[in-house]
């Protein structure tokens, strides 16, 4: 189905080089990845030339920098992790480009701008910076840019810090390009991107007594296009759109996407594997995709009584609960994302498998990220799990999936049938060459 | 029977979770305990109920027998004294837990080692650890049973202590542990050394 090309970060595996998070900028042209031990990797993707027609397209690094360190909380003597949990790119209105990053507790506005130009020539320097004997300068000469190798700066421009109690666990540029929301676990703050002493809140659901605490908020994104309204998806399942032109705190939510559980379904582990771990509005802004521990749902924001669209993901992990339950498994937040043309959605799963679903011929597809299956130029076969019954050859079986190998962060080029795929820590990009346009 | 025993691992399992988050580096997860304490309390009602055969026939359940090992995490074990008898030094509250119907924090009657103090709940330090190891051998079905009983049906009743009295102070009452009043549900060491790290979790946020 695609062509793949596989980039390694190392070979040999450590924690701090965990992807955490995945994101493409508004062109596709850049890629941002952010790992546990606080480091951002910026690919670029080279442009296609005539001379080279095989590395076409392809992403190389293009920056790394260290975003986030470890803090320690003096107060409640607690660690603050330095894993960047959300990259969010910013529109670009100028020849740099800016990103946020964010770990547990504070957000960073970054700027990145090439140089690959110096003044040479000046008058009282020579070229090393020495001051020159004046004696020696006899005619003025105007100084010129002369081309150098291309350096990437980055510059921290704005830390947003102490806004956040509790955990953050998302970000949201408005479509405004001027505000910006994160979200922890009980609160929703707006901060204005120049603005880093101040910001406001806008939801909070911690209750008067936490020892009455029922539900967190999981994820929450702004609206593609309407700059008043964003989303926001519960640990029960529930999905929130509010309107923040109806009131400054948004606790009444305009609208509030619920699906009743099915009755036939109900075990001890219910309520886990109802906890949204992600929300995505389409790039049409008229649906919102959905990800719960085993299932990915598309939502019209004109419905609110149900999802339009359920896809399985791994259904066969409904008896397992309990054991997934005991090895954390079932806590694993998994991601989930839209193509360009909001007609396929993908999202991870277990042993490096990931899914992707059709949502017009309603057909779906698994395939793996792994070194073994990806060779530069292969074509990915599509795998199967089989559940009992007839086995095929190359299926794999539910009690051979290997659980510690789980692809929680996917992301989807805005334009183009590229993906990028985060596989603990390997990073793998496929493109789809046959199509390189969306259909 | 077969739900008791599999709410009852569960209830085990959960505790072990509640424990370790607490020395889990990056602070408590508030959204992961969440979870933990509504699983918990989905136990807890199994356990106490009558068993109903078609309330939680949910496909494959689980059968509590031999559920399939993941890789990776070491299971946490069969409890020890399963299908034994309960050790003497265990509360005796299990047969009478097993009638009771389900009100949050029923008082069982005091034990014999209420005038034992608690275990301070500063910080977790070697003092947990070795208590952690003194518990997954005693986290036996009497100890477990108890727990059970304690345990309300919300969030507040991890907190709960006194059975009809005020409720505890989220905030700021990491001392309320320790001077637990005398006649409390249950004195067993390692019973309110479950409790403490819980009300100390909920006073970290």
């Amino acid at each position: 189905m695609a062509i793949s090309r596989g980039l390694a970060r190392r070979t040999v595996p450590e924690a701090a080089d965990i992807i955490s998070t995945v994101e493409f900028n508004h062109t596709g042209e850049l890629l941002a990845t952010g790992d546990k031990g606080g480091r951002v990797v910026i690919f670029q993707r080279e442009p296609e030339s005539k001379n080279a027609p095989h590395s076409q397209g392809e992403y190389d690094v293009y920056s790394t920098f260290q975003s986030h360190e470890p803090e320690f909380d003096y107060l409640k003597s607690l660690e603050i992790e330095e894993k960047i949990n959300k990259i969010k790119w910013l529109p670009q209105q100028n020849a740099a480009h800016s990103l946020l990053s964010t770990n547990d507790k504070t957000i960073k506005l970054w700027k990145i701008t090439e140089r690959d130009k110096r003044p040479e020539g000046y008058n009282l320097k020579d070229e090393e910076g020495k001051l020159k004997d004046l004696s020696t300068v006899t005619s003025l000469q105007v100084p010129v840019l002369k081309p150098m190798d291309l350096m990437v700066e980055v510059s921290p421009r704005r830390v947003f810090a102490n806004g956040h109690t509790y955990h953050i666990n998302s970000i949201s540029v408005n479509s405004d390009c001027e505000t910006y929301m994160s979200a922890d676990d009980l609160r929703i703050n707006l901060w204005h991107l120049a603005i880093t002493d101040r910001s406001f809140n806008i939801v909070d659901i911690k209750p008067a007594n936490m020892e009455d605490l029922t539900e967190v908020i999981t994820a929450s994104e702004f609206h593609p296009h309407h700059c008043n309204l964003f989303v926001y998806s519960s640990s029960k399942g529930s999905l929130r759109l509010c309107d923040m032109r109806a009131a400054a705190l948004c606790d009444k939510h305009s609208k509030l996407f619920e699906e009743p559980e099915d009755p036939s379904n109900r075990s001890f582990f219910s309520e886990i594997i109802s906890s949204v771990s992600d929300v995505k509005f389409s790039h049409s802004g008229r649906y919102m995709l959905t990800r719960d521990y085993l299932t990915v749902k598309v939502w019209d924001l004109n419905m609110e009584a149900r999802p339009i669209e359920t896809y399985q993901v791994h259904d066969y992990l409904r008896s397992k609960l309990c054991s997934l339950y005991e090895n954390d498994c079932i806590f694993d937040k998994f991601e989930c994302a839209w193509n360009g043309s909001d007609s396929v959605i993908m999202t991870g799963a277990y042993n490096n498998f990931f899914r992707m679903f059709d949502r017009n011929t309603k057909r779906d597809v698994t395939l793996e990220a792994s070194r073994e299956s990806s060779k530069p130029r292969a074509v990915l076969k599509p795998r199967r799990v089989c559940v009992g019954g007839k086995r095929r050859r190359d299926d794999i079986s539910v009690d051979s999936l290997d659980f510690t190998k789980k692809i929680l962060h996917t992301a989807w080029h805005p334009a183009e049938n590229i993906i990028a795929i985060a596989a603990t820590n390997n990073l793998y990009i496929f493109q789809d060459k046959v199509n390189s346009e969306m259909h | 029977m077969e739900f008791k025993l599999e709410a009852h691992r569960i209830v085990s399992i959960s505790l072990g979770k509640i424990y370790n988050s607490r020395v889990q580096r990056g602070g408590i997860k508030l959204h992961k305990n969440l979870l933990v304490s509504l699983v918990l309390r989905s136990a807890r009602q199994v356990y106490l109920s009558d068993p109903c055969p078609g309330l939680y026939l949910a496909g494959p359940a689980g059968s509590p027998a031999a559920p399939p090992q993941q890789p990776g995490e070491p299971a946490a074990g069969p409890p020890a004294g399963w299908g034994e008898p309960p050790p003497p030094a265990a509360c005796a509250a299990w047969p009478e837990t097993e009638p009771q119907p389900e009100r949050p924090a029923d008082p069982a009657p005091p034990r014999v080692g209420a005038a034992e103090p608690a275990a301070p709940v500063t910080g977790a330090g070697d003092a947990l650890r070795a208590g952690e190891v003194e518990e997954e051998e005693e986290m036996e079905t009497g100890n477990v049973a108890n727990l059970i009983s304690i345990f309300g049906s919300s969030f507040s009743g991890l907190l709960r202590k006194s059975p009809g009295g005020g409720r505890e102070e989220a905030e700021g009452e990491e001392s309320g542990p320790e001077a637990a009043e005398p006649g409390q549900i249950c004195c067993d060491k390692p019973v309110l050394r479950d409790i403490n790290p819980w009300s100390t979790a909920i006073v970290a946020f």
